[in-house]
């Protein structure tokens, strides 16, 4: 329970300090301190048992289905790793007291330091690597909100925001790796994994987690070639770089390597991924440290150059180079912090970070001076001090390497090299900052030492540093044993750290080393020239330019994809359904199916190529709206033939009467509209669409031939059956939809007449602007009422009525029904319109359209009802045959009454529709109104 | 089985049906737009009661619809989101200056049609369900023809859609042709020359709908144009109810799981997780980038579907609910800032530079549904992404692992584009300063945004209780 404790805490710390800001900084300062303070006394509660070897561990089931738990565990490297953050981390808060100006938030810093601190602190007690990610994501964010503290700097916004993209991926990457982990072993317990080193390197998926993982690691501890985030997020205020890019963030890769270490080292990937990777960074970063003239630029190269030792130790897989990584760890994290703190008092106390300004420092602040040196010299690796003790271990470690072969010379020359850069570039920084004559233009003159508390972390440090530089044995052995056991899952072979190891390699490659950086830095003038010439690279600037380029390619794909023309829209829609329906025919290998094709007679060759030029004249002349339309009708009139062809009299009696009123409908509709359609597709356009629509007719003809030359089952069988007997009526159109599917038409005709009413209510109202002349200029005729159409409309009138209701009677036996009657009266009823008028119809036709719609519905419906009277089911229906005189055997079908009412709603419903679009084009043929004193109205 | 059953399966469309009748008699009878809302919400909230009494019996079916676990969980995310939907509408249109009450007609239409398309298992409820979905958001992305921008976004959709629909009736006859049947049962029975070709055709209408990518185009104008509430509708309840019947094809139909179409399907889901995430990187309208958003977040979805595995059903119920939770919370936020729709909506996202120091609450939600979509631990995101990862692991599908890491790193960057812009000190739009709603308005909003909390931090109970729906 305590371990929670240790980790929870600090969100407690981080609610105090926004709290208590409002009574003073020092108050707060001494609040925000508590909560870590009382983690850190835990975890020195626990050292000895820990010391002991003893593994301390809290489980709590979070959720379970997916083997992520709440579970704790503390063992030698936790501890270790947990001391340094809470220790550390009390240090910056106190240090970011009086770094921070009375300008800035304090319990923000706070608050957020202590967020990060928890997630950092999650990481390295975590037993379940699932919430060790949960924890190493919360730090990326953290830190993303840290380093963007200043957030009112581009600087600080783009720092943080590079900084999260590069270790957020990294962790989305750590997040596959360890899922595969987990696959593979079968549980996400830390413990399970470790215990099952062996079996995780002889999977086959071995190589692929041991990426994904690495690549993690790399990304959070800034590894080549991913450590360019960290220069540039050192836009953080100072404390933040002291703690995060010291001692905490970018050690939790080097964590994680140490942490997984007995799970995936000690195979040949792992040795050269890690070690060449390790490698690289030291020497490059190295190298670069030394050219750079900001303070924290060269602390943070320097910082990815010491990472880069420390996976290049992991990587040796030997034990001692691990033990070795493991104290190295330590040991950075105490000089590189106290550097990074004092950085920021002369950042502080100068008010700038340049080195070619700061100069000759020593005479204004000796006694940070002197501290600043000691950390150096650790961080270059001078005798009795830390940075001394795991460099020798290293360089030993170096020496004999399995993997290398016949190249092991090259890792002791590349690492002398490193260290040699690191010398340089440390013994810059003594004597940049603090000698070489005096400053130039500092923004605050004279410098002086700073309050006397903003050097106690300092001073604590560099302390530390020199009691492990000279009594390894009695102060940091037993941590390093703990924790280089726990690292490597047994115990650690006898090993003792002493100042003294006598003459041998080493010895002299840390010789080499000193002399080779003091030598190099005294030939600086030339190197920084040339520096300046060749190797100028701002990795900044490769990112952004790449950002740039990657956002410059999206907003390429963007303008291409989204550029809100519907046209492109759907030239891509239907490019694509295009695609997938080609793979979707792909494995079909033959297209004429086993069915035998009719023979083709001329009839049916000559409607097929009037259809074909039909069709293709519509298109051609769709800008002449009126004669696109009477081409279309056309089509039409070739659709109700080929139905008559083929033997369905009834369908093509329907085709007609529909094609009739959709044309008086579009002509009706059209009317209002331009005549042309403007001409808005350029050449190529109308290339793309032409093919485009080719392509896709193409494909819906192929597949209608495929799917009608096989062999298929028909339903039609079935009505030809049943259709007299069943349903009393040989015609089976009529039978199907009056009887068999009489709900589907009963449901038919309610929308029809919805939708008969809808336009109504839209048109209701409407006033519309009328046109008087035709697509080309031309007016309109101004005799809207040609006596000869009005007279033969007449005559046709009581003919059509006729006609009508001699359909609908036959309609169960012949041709004919209720629909095609319904269409036959509607049309004879709109020419009536046509030929004189709304108002002459008016007068004499004082019919409601919407109740005859509704009353047609409602027989429909009460028919179906009466079925109920009897017994039995909705619709059901039932015939009769009566003898007639005259007319003779006639057969009686409740279902007549049915098609009365679908009869009657098509009359309504369509002369509804028809009549009021009509009556809007009237008004303009029409005197203007008057009112009874014949102004205008 | 029990005949009363499925009668009572279908209480809740029942209600919300009878809430859109009473909402259209009280049009004809009076207009009276708070009336309107109450009846929506009432209606809405008794059918989420309804549903959630229910406990799912052990599929109940008649021949078009199934109800199981899988369509009671939708049920209740359609119920849930709806009223949500509904709730926030009644603050939006308070500033509408044309009839109001149509729109509350209109959203319960397409609440019935969702609720039918989660359940349906036959291609006619299908296509009825979908239609019945689709056409009043028709009229509701339109619904502020003044505006041009909203008449655009009806337009576009309704046309595409209509293209769209035609290809999936023609998948539809393709199948029936070759099985004869329309029941997915019946489908699943033989595969057939030209089956692929009709699934294929299907997944191009469906795909459309849950704007995969190449698909996707009129994801964003429309997401831009049309009135929050109906963009909100759209985000959610369509590409839900649409997402679930695509999962009941592919779980029940073979000719969905073939592994050329499987392939085709995987290609498209990582094209979909890039590009989604790619274009949204330049976008400075929130409402377009949570188009791409969700185009991106469909693109991760489909790895499910790819792999199409019981865990898989599992996986996509709690991405469904992690992704719904937060993009209804940020829709929320829009709506809210957006109301009452006087002007322009509040969509740019210079509108929400300095919102913290503004409206805090709302930015706190605006921030916490952003960290949910981008996945962050302790939000629901992370949640739901860590089950589409664990998914893709199991499956070993590393092309789609590599995209799932690649669209959610790209991801990460513009999210906390509009988190940072939140906390920025310049007020940028100081006419929207002081214009605060009605407290119960933003309580809807952070009430979502501590689900989003809760879902993160403590999903078990959710996740328990999808594992324990039967499928």
């Amino acid at each position: 329970m305590t371990l929670l404790l240790i980790v929870l805490l600090p969100l407690f710390g981080a609610l105090v300090p926004l709290a208590t800001e409002r009574y003073g900084r020092n108050i707060c300062a001494w609040s925000a301190c508590i909560a870590p303070l009382i983690s850190l006394g835990l975890l020195i509660s626990h050292l000895p048992r820990v010391l002991a070897g003893e593994t301390l561990r809290y489980h709590r089931e979070w959720l379970p289905s997916l083997g992520l738990d709440l579970s704790l565990r503390l063992d030698g490297l936790g501890l270790m790793f947990a001391l340094l953050i809470t220790g550390i981390g009390l240090l910056v808060l106190l240090y970011a007291r009086y770094y921070l100006s009375s300008k800035d938030s304090l319990g923000k810093l706070y608050a957020l330091l202590q967020i990060f601190m928890l997630a950092m602190l999650g990481i390295v007690l975590s037993d379940n690597i699932l919430l060790m990610l949960v924890f190493w994501e919360l730090t990326s964010l953290s830190s993303f909100l840290l380093i963007g503290y200043w957030s009112h700097q581009s600087a600080a916004r783009k720092g943080a925001r590079m900084a999260l993209a590069i270790t957020g991926a990294g962790g989305l990457c750590l997040l596959a790796g360890a899922l595969l982990l987990g696959h593979i072993v079968g549980s996400f317990n830390l413990g399970d994994i470790l215990a099952a080193g062996d079996q995780i390197r002889a999977h086959s998926l071995y190589p692929i987690t041991l990426i994904l993982v690495l690549l993690g690691a790399f990304t959070k501890s800034a590894q080549f070639p991913f450590h360019f985030w960290l220069p540039h997020a050192m836009s953080a205020p100072t404390p933040v770089s002291a703690y995060l890019h010291s001692a905490t963030m970018v050690k939790a890769g080097v964590f994680l390597l140490a942490r997984l270490y007995p799970a995936l080292a000690g195979t040949e990937m792992w040795f050269f991924l890690v070690s060449f990777t390790g490698l690289a960074t030291m020497v490059y970063a190295a190298y670069t440290a030394l050219f750079k003239h900001d303070l924290k630029g060269l602390l943070a190269y320097s910082t990815i150059s010491h990472l880069g030792l420390i996976t290049l130790l992991f990587g040796f897989s030997t034990e001692l180079a691990a033990a070795a990584a493991v104290f190295h760890i330590i040991n950075h994290a105490t000089f590189k912090a106290s550097l990074f703190m004092a950085a920021g008092i002369i950042d502080h106390e100068t008010g700038t970070r340049d080195m070619r300004k700061l100069n000759g420092l020593w005479k204004y602040m000796p006694y940070t001076a002197l501290l600043a040196m000691v950390a150096s010299a650790a961080m270059a690796g001078v005798p009795l001090l830390n940075g001394f003790l795991s460099k020798e271990m290293f360089f030993a470690e170096s020496l004999h390497l399995e993997y290398m072969g016949a190249w092991g010379w090259v890792m002791p020359v590349l690492a002398t090299l490193g260290a040699l850069f690191s010398v340089a570039y440390s013994w810059r920084f003594i004597h940049d900052v603090f000698f070489n004559g005096e400053p130039v233009d500092l923004p605050k003159y004279p410098p002086h030492e700073p309050p006397r508390f903003m050097k106690v972390p300092v001073e604590m440090l560099v302390v530390l540093c020199l009691l492990v530089g000279i009594f390894p044995h009695f102060t940091v052995e037993p941590f390093m044993h703990a924790a280089a056991s726990a690292v490597l899952g047994h115990e650690m072979p006898e090993y003792h750290l002493a100042l003294w190891h006598g003459f041998n390699l080493p010895l002299l490659m840390s010789g080499i080393a000193l002399a080779g950086g003091l030598l190099l830095y005294s030939q600086r003038k030339g190197l920084f020239a040339f520096y300046e010439r060749k190797f100028r690279s701002d990795e900044k600037l490769v990112f952004e330019a790449r950002v740039q380029r990657s956002v410059r390619l999206a907003q390429w794909v963007t303008d291409r994809l989204e550029n809100g023309s519907l046209q492109r829209y759907m030239a891509l829609f239907v490019g694509s359904a295009l695609v997938v329906g080609t793979v979707g025919m792909w494995p079909l290998a033959e297209w004429t199916g086993s069915r035998a094709l009719t023979p083709v007679d001329p009839v049916s060759l000559i409607a097929a190529g009037l259809l074909i030029v039909g069709s293709f004249g519509t298109v051609l002349i769709h800008h002449n709206r009126f004669a696109a339309l009477l081409l279309l009708s056309v089509v039409g009139l070739v659709v109700s033939l080929t139905f008559i062809r083929f033997s369905a009299p009834d369908l093509a009696l329907t085709q007609i009467s529909v094609e009739a009123v959709t044309i008086v409908l579009l002509m009706l509709a059209l009317y209002f509209l331009p005549q042309l359609t403007p001409n808005e597709s350029g050449p190529k356009r109308v290339v793309r669409d032409v093919a485009l629509s080719g392509a896709a007719g193409a494909g819906v003809g192929l597949l209608c031939w495929t799917v009608l030359t096989r062999p298929f089952t028909s339903i039609s069988d079935y009505f030809l059956e049943n259709s007299v007997s069943g349903g009393g009526g040989s015609n089976v159109v009529n039978v199907i939809l009056v009887d068999f599917r009489g709900f589907d038409t009963l449901g038919e005709i309610t929308v029809l007449a919805l939708a008969a009413v809808g336009i109504y209510a839209m048109l209701h109202g409407l006033k519309l602007p009328l046109p008087n002349a035709d697509g080309e200029g031309r007016r309109w005729a101004q005799d809207p009422h040609p006596p000869i159409l009005s007279v033969m409309t007449r005559i046709l009138l009581p003919l059509a009525i006729m006609v009508s209701l001699y359909i609908f009677l036959r309609g169960h036996n012949m041709p004919g029904g209720g629909f095609i009657a319904g269409l036959i009266t509607s049309v004879a009823l709109i020419l009536q319109y046509i030929s004189t008028g709304t108002e002459w119809m008016q007068q004499r036709l004082r019919w409601n359209y919407r109740k005859v719609a509704a009353s047609g519905v409602m027989i429909a419906t009460l028919t179906g009802l009466a079925s109920w009277l009897f017994g039995y089911p909705f619709l059901t229906s039932t015939f009769t045959h009566v003898h007639w005189p005259v007319v003779g055997d006639f057969e009686l079908a409740s279902a007549m009454a049915f098609d009365v009412g679908v009869y009657v709603t098509v009359v309504g419903a369509t002369m509804l529709i028809l009549a009021h679009l009509g009556r809007l084009a009237q008004s303009t043929h029409e005197p203007p109104a008057t009112n009874e004193k014949g102004e205008k109205i | 089985m029990p005949a009363p059953l499925p009668l009572l399966s279908l209480g809740p469309f029942a209600l919300v049906c009878a809430a859109a009748v009473t909402v259209l008699l009280g049009i004809a009878w009076q207009r009276m737009h708070t009336v309107s809302a109450l009846v929506t919400i009432v209606g809405l909230l008794g059918a989420l009661v309804l549903q959630l009494a229910l406990q799912t019996p052990d599929s109940a079916e008649t021949p078009l619809l199934v109800f199981d676990g899988l369509s009671h969980f939708a049920a209740l995310m359609v119920l849930g989101s709806s009223l949500v939907v509904a709730l926030l509408s009644h603050t939006y249109l308070r500033g509408y200056t044309g009839p109001r009450e149509e729109f509350y007609l209109l959203l319960l239409c397409a609440a019935a049609g969702a609720l039918i398309l989660v359940a349906s298992q036959h291609l006619a409820s299908l296509f009825f369900g979908l239609e019945l979905l689709s056409m009043p958001l028709y009229g509701m992305l339109a619904y502020r023809f003044q505006s041009s921008h909203s008449l655009e976004a009806g337009l576009k959709y309704l046309i595409l859609s209509a293209a769209g629909s035609a290809f999936l009736l023609f998948g539809m006859a393709l199948l029936y042709a070759q099985t004869g049947a329309l029941d997915f049962t019946g489908l699943a029975s033989e595969m057939g020359p030209w089956a692929l070709a009709g699934t294929g055709l299907m997944l191009v209408g469906l795909g459309f709908k849950l704007s995969i990518v190449p698909f996707h185009l009129w994801t964003p104008d429309v997401y831009q144009g049309g009135p929050v509430p109906a963009t909100m509708l759209l985000a959610s309840i369509s590409k839900l109810a649409v997402f679930v019947v695509l999962l009941r094809l592919v779980l029940e139909v073979p000719t969905f799981r073939d592994e050329a179409l499987s392939a085709l399907l995987a290609g498209l889901a990582i094209l979909t997780m890039i590009v989604g995430n790619l274009l949204a990187l330049r976008q400075s309208d929130l409402k377009r980038l949570l188009g791409y958003s969700s185009i991106a977040h469909f693109g991760y979805l489909l790895v499910a579907l790819v792999i199409g595995s019981r865990f898989a059903v599992e996986t996509a119920g709690v991405y469904l609910i992690t992704y719904l939770v937060a993009t209804l919370t940020a829709f929320g936020v829009v709506t809210l800032l957006s109301s009452p729709c006087r002007t322009e909506e509040a969509s740019n996202l210079e509108h929400y530079r300095g919102l913290f120091w503004r409206r805090p609450w709302l930015a706190a939600a605006l921030t916490v549904a952003m960290l949910s979509l981008a996945g962050i631990p302790f939000t629901a995101g992370f949640i739901g992404k860590f089950y589409i990862l664990a998914l893709a692991v199991d499956a070993q599908r590393w092309w789609l692992v590599a995209a799932v890491i690649a669209g959610s790193a790209i991801g990460l960057y513009y999210y906390l584009r509009v988190m940072v812009a939140l906390f920025l000190r310049e007020a940028a739009d100081a006419s929207r300063a002081g214009r605060g709603g009605h407290w119960l308005n933003d309580t809807i909003v952070l009430v979502l945004a501590l689900l989003v909390i809760v879902l993160g931090v403590w999903p078990a109970p959710a996740v328990d209780w999808l594992a324990g729906l039967n499928y």
